[in-house]
C-alpha cells in the first residue's frame, strides 16, 4: 500500500528515540583502543643499547639518537623523535632488538606550538669522564628547534 | 485559579488602573502593551527552546545525546549561539541592495508577530478574537513569501536568488492545499472566529471528524515552514543556504528564529482547528486550559520534528506535481465530502 514505507519510517525513528544513545562521551570516557595500537613511543631507557637500529630503520629520520663513550661502552645520552615527520608506521618498533622502543596508547599528541612536537624521549647527562658533544647533537639542540 | 491566572491577572490590573481615576481607554491601552509584552515573551523563550529541543530530538532519535556542555543538560546551547551570532560582523555585499538587505530579516518577524494576536492561548486568552480569525491568519501568513524573496533578491546572488525562487513557488503552492483542506473545517463550524472553532470541538475534535484535512493540512504544514521532507530552501549540495547564504551573523538569526516562531504558528493552527484548542480530552478539566493548549501544540512540533528527522528530502519537481496532483484534488474531495456529509446530516435533522 502507498505510504506504507512511511509509515515504517516514522516507527523506526520513534524506535531510535527510546534507544541506549551510543555516544561515548570523549573527554570523559573512550573506546578502548586494540592493544596494537600505533600511539605516541615510550621508550625503556634501561634496556636501549645505543645501537642506532631504530633510527636507521626509519624512513624519515625521525628519531636523533646522541651516544656518548663510557669504557669503550656506547651509552644512550638523547633519544629525540621528530614526530612532525613521523608516519607511525612501525618500523622502527620493528627494528628494535631490546624491544626498548614501543608504542603506547595514547593518541593526544596535539600541541599548540610547532617547536613542543618533537619528543624527547630520554635526556641524560653526558658522563663526566667523556668530553662533551662529540658525537651527535648536543643536547641544547635536541631541545628541537628545528622543524 | 491556576485557570484564571492570566485573566485573573488582566482584571486585576484593569480594575487597578480603573481605582486610579484613570480612563478606561488608558486601561485598555496599558492591557494591551502588557499582553504585547507577554506574547513577545513568550516568542523569544519557546523559540529559544525550540531550537535547543530540536537538536536534542535530532540527536535522539539518531541514538545520540545532543548538546549537553553548555549549562545543566546542554539547555543554555542556544543562548550561547544567539551570544556567538550577536557578536559576529554583518557582512554586506557589495553588490546587495542595502537596504532591502539589511530591512527583510527584520521584517521577517512582523507577519509571525501579528499571528500570534489571534493565538487562542486559553479559555479568554486570545489578544484579539477577530471573528475572521483564520483568514486573517492565512493572508498574514502569506506575506512572509515576498519577505523571503525580497531577501533572496537583495543578497544579489545566484544561490540567493534560486532559493528565494524556490520558496515562492514551494510557500504559495502549498498554501492552496492548506486553504482548501482547512474549509472543511469552517464548513462544518460555519464561523472564522478562533474561539467558535474551539468551541465547536466540544463534543469531538475536528482530528476525528476530518482526518483527511488534518493530514492535508499537516503535510502543507510542513511545506510551509520549509522543513523536511520539502526543504528545498537550503541544499549544501547545491544552493547552500538558499535565500540566507549572504547573511551572516544576527541577520541569519532572526530568519533562524523566524523559522521557529512559524513552526510554533502551524502547530497553533493545528491545535486550534483539529486539536480541540484549549479543550481537556477525557474531562480533565483540572488542568488549566493554557496548559493543554501549551501541551498541544508541543506535541504538534514534537510531530513536525519527529517528519524532519524520518524523511529523506524530495526533489523540487516531486515537490511541485505533490502539490498541485496529490493534495489539491484530494482536498477539494475532502470539501466535497463534507458538504455532503453535512447535507445528509441536516436532511435526517441532527
Ligand atoms: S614509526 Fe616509522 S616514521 Fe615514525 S619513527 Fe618509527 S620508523 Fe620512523
Ligand atoms: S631503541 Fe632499540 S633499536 Fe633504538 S637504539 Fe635503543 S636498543 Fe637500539
Amino acid at each position: 500500500m502507498f505510504g506504507q514505507g512511511l509509515l515504517k519510517g516514522l516507527q523506526i525513528t520513534l524506535q531510535e528515540l527510546f534507544t541506549k544513545k551510543v555516544t561515548v562521551q570523549y573527554p570523559e570516557e573512550s573506546l578502548p583502543l586494540a592493544p596494537r595500537f600505533h600511539g605516541e613511543f615510550v621508550l625503556d631507557v634501561e634496556q636501549c643499547i645505543a645501537c642506532s637500529l631504530c633510527a636507521n630503520a626509519c624512513p624519515n629520520k625521525v628519531i636523533e639518537i646522541e651516544t656518548a663513550k663510557l669504557d669503550k661502552k656506547r651509552v644512550l645520552t638523547g633519544y629525540m623523535m621528530r614526530l612532525q615527520y613521523c608516519l607511525f608506521c612501525g618500523l622502527c618498533v620493528e627494528a628494535c632488538n631490546k624491544g626498548a622502543i614501543r608504542f603506547s596508547q595514547k593518541f593526544e599528541m596535539a600541541k599548540y606550538f610547532r617547536d613542543q612536537i618533537p619528543l624527547i624521549l630520554y635526556k641524560g647527562e653526558p658522563p663526566v669522564q667523556e668530553e662533551q658533544g662529540n658525537t651527535g647533537i648536543t643536547a641544547g639542540e635536541a631541545e628541537g628547534t628545528e622543524v | 485559579m491556576v485557570e484564571n491566572i492570566f485573566v485573573g491577572f488582566a482584571e486585576w490590573l484593569r480594575s487597578l488602573l480603573a481605582a486610579a481615576g484613570l480612563p478606561a481607554l488608558f486601561g485598555d491601552i496599558v492591557l494591551m502593551i502588557v499582553k504585547v509584552a507577554g506574547i513577545l515573551a513568550f516568542i523569544a523563550i519557546s523559540v529559544l527552546w525550540i531550537v535547543y529541543m530540536e537538536r536534542k530530538m535530532a540527536a535522539y532519535f539518531q541514538a545520540r545525546i545532543g548538546p549537553n556542555r553548555v549549562g545543566p543538560r546542554g539547555l543554555l546551547q542556544t543562548a550561547a549561539d544567539m551570544g556567538k551570532l550577536i557578536s559576529k560582523e554583518i557582512i554586506i555585499p557589495r553588490a546587495a541592495d542595502k537596504i532591502v538587505f539589511l530591512l527583510m530579516p527584520v521584517l521577517i518577524f512582523v507577519p509571525s508577530l501579528l499571528l500570534f494576536a489571534v493565538v487562542p492561548f486559553g479559555k479568554n486568552m486570545i489578544a484579539v478574537d477577530l471573528n475572521v480569525g483564520v483568514f486573517y491568519f492565512f493572508a498574514v501568513a502569506s506575506v512572509s513569501t515576498i519577505i523571503f524573496w525580497a531577501g533572496g533578491w537583495a543578497s544579489a546572488n545566484k544561490y540567493a536568488l534560486i532559493g528565494a525562487m524556490r520558496a515562492v513557488a514551494q510557500m504559495i503552492s502549498y498554501e492552496v492545499p492548506m486553504v482548501l483542506a482547512i474549509l472543511g473545517v469552517i464548513m462544518i463550524v460555519g464561523s472564522m472566529k478562533m474561539s467558535d472553532i474551539i468551541n465547536a470541538q466540544q463534543n469531538v475534535w475536528f482530528i476525528f471528524t476530518q482526518p483527511v484535512a488534518f493530514i492535508i493540512y499537516v503535510i502543507a504544514a510542513t511545506a510551509e515552514t520549509n522543513r523536511t521532507p520539502f526543504d528545498l530552501l537550503e541544499g549544501e549540495s547545491e544552493i547552500i543556504a538558499g535565500p540566507f547564504i549572504e547573511y551572516g551573523g544576527m541577520g541569519f538569526a532572526m530568519w533562524f528564529l523566524a523559522e521557529y516562531a512559524n513552526l510554533i504558528l502551524v502547530s497553533v493552527l493545528a491545535t486550534t482547528l483539529f486539536l480541540g484548542g484549549w479543550l481537556a480530552p477525557f474531562g480533565l478539566t483540572f488542568i488549566p486550559s493554557w496548559v493543554w493548549f501549551l501541551l498541544k501544540i508541543y506535541f504538534m512540533i514534537w510531530v513536525f520534528m519527529w517528519f524532519r528527522w524520518t524523511y529523506p528530502r524530495i526533489r523540487v519537481d516531486q515537490l511541485m506535481n505533490f502539490g498541485w496532483k496529490v493534495l489539491v484534488p484530494l482536498s477539494l474531495a475532502n470539501i466535497f465530502v463534507t458538504g455532503i456529509g453535512m447535507f445528509i446530516y441536516r436532511a435526517i435533522g441532527w
